[in-house]
């Protein structure tokens, strides 16, 4: 029995080390970089003449921003999420895993500023770690690496089994390993009991 | 295990110069990195399968209002705030303090509950809204809570312990692999399984960068 679980740890493990060590480095990254502390800069600006048909909503206008330009991965922005600029512009931000394409529809000039704020791979690997099958709407890319994701989810929760299983198989009495354990759980203990 | 004596080196291929490190040393790595993590990692585990299959749960929060007399006229909304959470006992931190036309609005955050406190500087009345959350809630706030930037300690101490979780996974997969690479009984499928995963990664995660911004 230990033999299969053995191979089935190190067989799952191989089969989704990337996502794991992805899930690892997002943890450091979440460490170093909490989540408010984003790219702000646009590292690059460019305008794209646009007309406004008249009388458009802004709900209709951020629809036709969104088919004219056909940025890849992007989302349309919700309506709860149409903003304007202190000049009034409608403001819209797409958001995709590699940063945000902000669009400012300037109407009398007949045309869209498109600034583009770029993630660091490391905010990348950190926002990908996240992908799941059930966000309906993502992007083609994102919903394939959200599968292998779900599975490397799985995979991991049960390594946490089958890895205390080899341990108790073949080292039960190595103290170390008990010290450890004990620390993880009391640390979660602890401040478990502090938050609540 | 293939050991390379000394003068040996030149004599390998690229695969046999593969440091030799002592199976039984990573196997001990290996082993105490995952008994420290693997706490951690059952959280996160479970929260990550409540995020992605939320209709499985109910994470609908308790949610307890009240109101408590302050002192009217209170021009500083983070004194405020702190002087609720004296009177009221909370603890947490502070996330939000907004000035509102008829005095202020605040946050006080800790994992699981959140403290919205509304003071209406005429009267002095105080509305207090707590929403507590849950079990699973609760794993999800603990999964999202990190950083090493907080005021409230406890948080620091829990963005400290997420950080060597965290490096405790890295420490697993290396330690995973080379032990994997020693073992030469899985090789044949382990490649296979390395390579589809390493392909399949690097591949979508190369195409999903190069969409930009």
């Amino acid at each position: 029995m230990t033999w299969l679980i053995r191979k089935i740890h190190i067989y799952a493990g191989l089969l989704t080390f990337a996502q794991l060590m992805i899930y690892g480095i997002a943890g450091v990254v979440a460490a170093i970089y909490p989540g408010g502390e984003r790219p702000k800069t646009p590292q690059s600006v460019r305008y794209v003449p646009f007309a406004i048909p008249p009388s458009s909503s802004d709900k209709e206008v951020a629809a036709l921003v969104y088919k004219t330009l056909d940025l890849p991965m992007a989302r349309p922005v919700p309506d709860w999420y149409l903003r304007h600029t202190a000049e009034n512009h409608l403001l819209l931000d797409f958001y995709n895993v590699n940063g945000i394409r902000r669009v400012v529809v300037m109407e009398k000039e007949g045309r869209l500023r498109v600034e583009e704020i770029h993630n660091s791979l490391w905010l990348f690997l950190e926002d990908i770690h996240a992908a799941t099958p059930g966000d309906e709407g993502a992007p083609r890319l994102v919903h394939l690496w959200a599968c292998w994701n779900e599975l490397a989810m799985w995979t991991l929760l049960s390594f946490s089994v089958s890895g205390l299983w080899l341990w108790l198989a073949a080292r039960a009495l190595y103290g170390w390993a008990w010290a450890l354990l004990a620390a993880g759980i009391g640390a979660i203990a602890v401040l478990w009991s502090v938050f609540r | 295990m293939g050991l390379a004596r000394r003068g040996h080196w030149r004599h390998c291929s690229p695969v046999e110069r593969v440091p030799v490190i002592q199976y039984p040393l990573l196997r001990t790595i290996h082993l105490l990195c995952g008994v420290f993590a693997v706490p951690a990692l059952l959280l996160y585990g479970l929260s990550a399968v409540q995020m992605a299959h939320n209709k499985w749960f109910n994470v609908k929060p308790t949610v307890i209002e009240m109101e408590m007399p302050l002192q009217p006229g209170l021009g500083d909304g983070r004194q405020m705030t702190q002087e609720v959470m004296a009177n009221r006992g909370l603890h947490g931190e502070i996330a939000s303090v907004r000035k509102t036309p008829a005095g202020f609005e605040s946050r006080v955050t800790v994992p699981g509950t959140v403290h919205e406190i509304r003071y209406d500087a005429v009267s002095g009345q105080a509305r207090l809204k707590s929403s507590v959350a849950g079990f699973i809630g609760m794993l999800n706030r603990l999964h999202h809570a990190a950083g090493l930037r907080h005021e409230y300690i406890p948080l620091q101490l829990w963005g400290v312990l997420g950080g060597l979780v965290s490096l405790s996974i890295l420490g697993l997969g290396v330690t995973g692999i080379w032990m994997w690479w020693l073992r030469k009984q899985e090789r044949k499928w382990g490649l296979l399984l390395l390579a589809a995963n390493l392909l399949y990664a690097i591949t979508l995660l190369a195409m999903m960068r190069a969409t930009g911004p």
